[in-house]
């Protein structure tokens, strides 16, 4: 019988784990995900259908405008090469017809890398003079751009322009722009997964970004936004507890209340709260108050229902107890439902936080959106998902180290369930009970309340 | 005692030694505090409605130490709830004192099977919840509980949660909880059926040095013959489908009580004649099981 935990299969049928076991498998079951984001983010034969632009480029049959960042289907990226290709070749046998105006704008093709390159600023993108001299350093290798790196097909095209811009004298002058037409840069990219996948590394990039960048007059900094959010949540909880505990705890505990109320309660609660949100704007008007009755409205006939059931759970022989020691009705629900049914109104009420998170989103949308929401939609819109996913994982945190606080914060709570008490949690109550206790010590030590044998 | 056959040597439980039909005199001088009058109880089921208590006449004496006894379905539960008001009768009435019950009271304590503890309260104040609701003040509650808690042995734990205490641990401090409101009977529901057999053999020595020392009338539903002639002075016998009152039995047993009685011919007549009432020896329809021997042959254990 004295087999080490550690020669213990891991799999196993109704057993337990080992803490330290627990805890790796806790640790893996967020690096898993983690891990297959990574790897199909980072690993371009799995998936990438996509291509980013990285060197765009416009075509003379197109309207579209392509950006460097831009995503494009591998199968229209080599139609768009293919398409360059062929008007540089129409160039090369004379077919284009000599135009300076249009060589000017030629001159800017290298304008985003340069930008990208930090070679120039972005008010010199149309400064011929600057774009002139990063033709000839980049023809004569002077420069090299690392990101992206220039095929060989670019750099001779660049090559060739040189010979174009230099014909007219090696320094800038109003006569270098040449009469001859330009070549055109063949657009460059590498495979990407679309858009709406960005990598874990951009993803933490914009998530610190979005703490730390400073933001415009008028607008709400990320943090601001954050604490909106999260007192929407609140707040509706709050006022669903202060509605839904004591209405769901008389609904359990006597009959009357419970036929009175339920039936109403359980019809109620089918009808989506998010369908009430004109009426909430109509009746409550703009700012929060609609938002946080949407969060209330979706949560209290839930926390009704819910709590009543806990309280019914409640064994019934402690009330019969408590009535042959001489409990009056009163005494029935404060001494004997109220405490009896903590724990499980405890995490009742855990689970319902929850649930009041899931309104959030809804919440803010409505009237003037708001708070974390508002950002998620504007951003969304452009296809900023990179900016989108750290919000996202934001209100998941959020919501889960809440929920992780309140659990281990269930042991000292209620000493009486003995339930074991970790090393987490005793760090937890270590610092929650710590003011109480300070608080109790200093009060008996003034005034001993019983003299203690 | 001859395990043979002891029917053939034991006397009449109704023979009483002098001193104990002298005690029995002075019992029946004492005032009634429990009267129980053509007490009926009937329930509607979905089969028709079902008789669990036929006309049950009885009454206890003060500070009488009473068992309740019966086969499966006679209705001592029920007999017990409806005497704490925790059931009511559908006729007949309960007089306590010579007033009727109504509902439940701190007049009437109760110790269940199940312990009934209050999970978050520590023993003291699950002693102090009875007093602490009837008004009484803190510091009074307090010493009284610890009396109480000292009283059934439990002073080291004072301060410990039920999940914490032991079968015998709990059922000492529900007893505690149920004296400290200082009721005129104390009710008890096979309390002792879900203790092991060392344990119970405690408490009921226990259970009888408390009531020795405690004004306090106890009615105590059973199961348990020798549990029953153990510690009463009389048993009530009642009869299943319905419930009904079979015989009030004297027991013959002297006080105090000891673990050696169990085996004197008082003691095991009034056991057997209980178990001729329970049991009636002509309604013995055990058939006996039919087993094919599976062992190889020789393999034997007797």
């Amino acid at each position: 019988m004295s087999r080490k935990s550690s020669s213990r299969p891991w799999i196993e049928v109704g057993r337990e784990l080992s803490s330290s076991r627990a805890g790796i498998l806790t640790l893996v079951s967020f690096a898993l995900p983690l891990a297959i984001w990574s790897i199909v983010s980072y690993t371009p034969f799995i998936w990438h259908p996509d291509i980013r632009l990285e060197l765009p480029a416009s075509r003379a049959d197109s309207t579209s405008v392509y950006l460097t960042g831009d995503h494009i289907g591998k199968d229209f990226f080599a139609d768009f090469q293919e398409a360059i290709r062929g008007e540089n070749d129409a160039i090369a046998s004379g077919e284009v017809k000599i135009s300076r105006r249009n060589n000017t704008k030629q001159l800017r093709q290298i304008a985003s890398l340069a930008i990208a390159q930090k070679w120039i600023t972005a008010e010199q993108e149309r400064d011929s003079e600057s774009l002139f001299y990063i033709w000839r350093d980049i023809a004569t290798g002077q420069r090299e751009s690392t990101r992206p790196v220039l095929s060989e097909e670019n750099l001779e095209i660049a090559r060739k322009n040189w010979n174009l811009l230099s014909a007219a004298g090696q320094n800038y002058s109003n006569e270098s722009i040449p009469e001859a037409p330009l070549y055109k840069l063949v657009p460059q990219g590498r495979p990407a997964n679309p858009d709406y996948l960005p990598e874990p590394l951009a993803v933490l990039k914009s998530g610190i970004n979005a703490f730390t960048e400073e933001v415009e007059e008028g607008e709400k900094s990320m943090t601001e936004r954050t604490i909106h959010s999260v007192k929407i949540v609140f707040s509706g909880f709050l006022v669903s507890c202060i509605i839904g505990i004591p209405l769901g705890m008389l609904c359990g505990s006597i009959s009357f209340f419970s036929r009175l109320i339920e039936p109403f309660v359980d019809f109620f609660r089918y009808m989506p709260a998010p369908t009430f949100s004109t009426i909430l704007v109509a009746i409550l008007l703009a700012n929060d108050a609609p938002k946080i009755a949407l969060v209330v409205l979706g949560t209290v006939f839930q926390m009704i229902l819910i709590i009543a059931k806990t309280t019914r759970l409640l064994d019934h022989s402690l009330l019969e107890a408590a009535q042959t020691l001489g409990a009056t009705q009163k005494q029935l629900l404060f001494k004997v439902i109220g405490p009896g049914i903590l724990p499980n109104l405890y995490n009742d009420l855990r689970i319902l936080l929850g649930w009041a998170w899931t309104w959030l989103v809804i919440a803010e949308l409505i009237g003037v959106k708001s708070g974390l929401t508002e950002f998620i939609e504007t951003q969304g819109r452009w296809r900023n998902f990179d900016q989108v996913y750290p919000i996202i994982i934001l209100i998941g945190l959020i919501g889960y180290f809440t929920d992780q606080f309140l659990a281990w914060l269930r042991r000292p709570l209620f000493p009486w369930l003995g339930e074991p008490v970790g090393p987490k949690s005793r760090a937890v109550i270590a610092c929650v009970t710590y003011v109480p206790n300070w608080f109790q010590d200093a009060v008996e030590r003034r005034q001993p309340m019983y003299p203690r044998k | 005692m001859s395990p043979d056959n002891p029917a053939t040597k034991l006397p009449d439980y109704r023979e009483q030694s002098p001193i104990v039909r002298e005690r029995f005199e002075r019992f029946h001088k004492r005032p009634v505090v429990l009267e129980v009058k053509n007490l009926g109880r009937v329930f509607e089921s979905s089969n028709g409605p079902v008789t669990a208590l036929q006309d049950i006449n009885f009454n206890i004496k003060r500070r009488e130490f009473n068992c309740v006894i019966g086969p499966s379905g006679c209705g001592k539960s029920t007999l017990i709830r409806i005497l704490a008001g925790l059931d009511h009768p559908t006729s007949g009435q309960v007089l306590l004192d010579g007033k009727p019950v109504l509902g439940p009271g701190a007049d009437r304590g109760m110790v269940f099977q199940g312990y009934t503890l209050f999970p978050w309260l520590t023993v003291k104040r699950n002693v102090m919840f009875g007093p602490m609701n009837a008004g009484e003040s803190e510091t009074e509650a307090e010493r009284n509980a610890r009396f109480w808690i000292d009283m059934v042995g439990l002073s080291k734990f004072e301060n410990a949660y039920p999940y914490q205490l032991s079968g015998g641990m709990k059922q000492r401090t529900a007893i505690a909880r149920a004296l400290a409101n200082q009721p005129r009977i104390l009710l008890m529901d096979e309390p002792f059926g879900a203790l092991d057999a060392q344990t119970r053999f405690q408490m009921q020595s226990s259970l009888l040095e408390i009531w020795r020392n405690v004004e306090i009338t106890i009615l105590f539903i059973t199961h348990d013959l020798e549990e029953a002639v153990f510690l009463s002075d009389r048993i009530l016998v009642l009869d299943a489908h319905p419930g009904r009152v079979n015989e009030m039995i004297e027991s013959p047993v002297p006080r105090p009580r000891s673990d050696e009685q169990c085996v004197h011919p008082e003691f095991l007549a009034t056991k057997q004649h209980i178990e001729h009432l329970i049991h009636p020896p002509n309604s013995k329809s055990d058939t006996p099981l039919r087993i094919t021997r599976m062992t190889d042959p020789g393999d034997t254990v007797f």
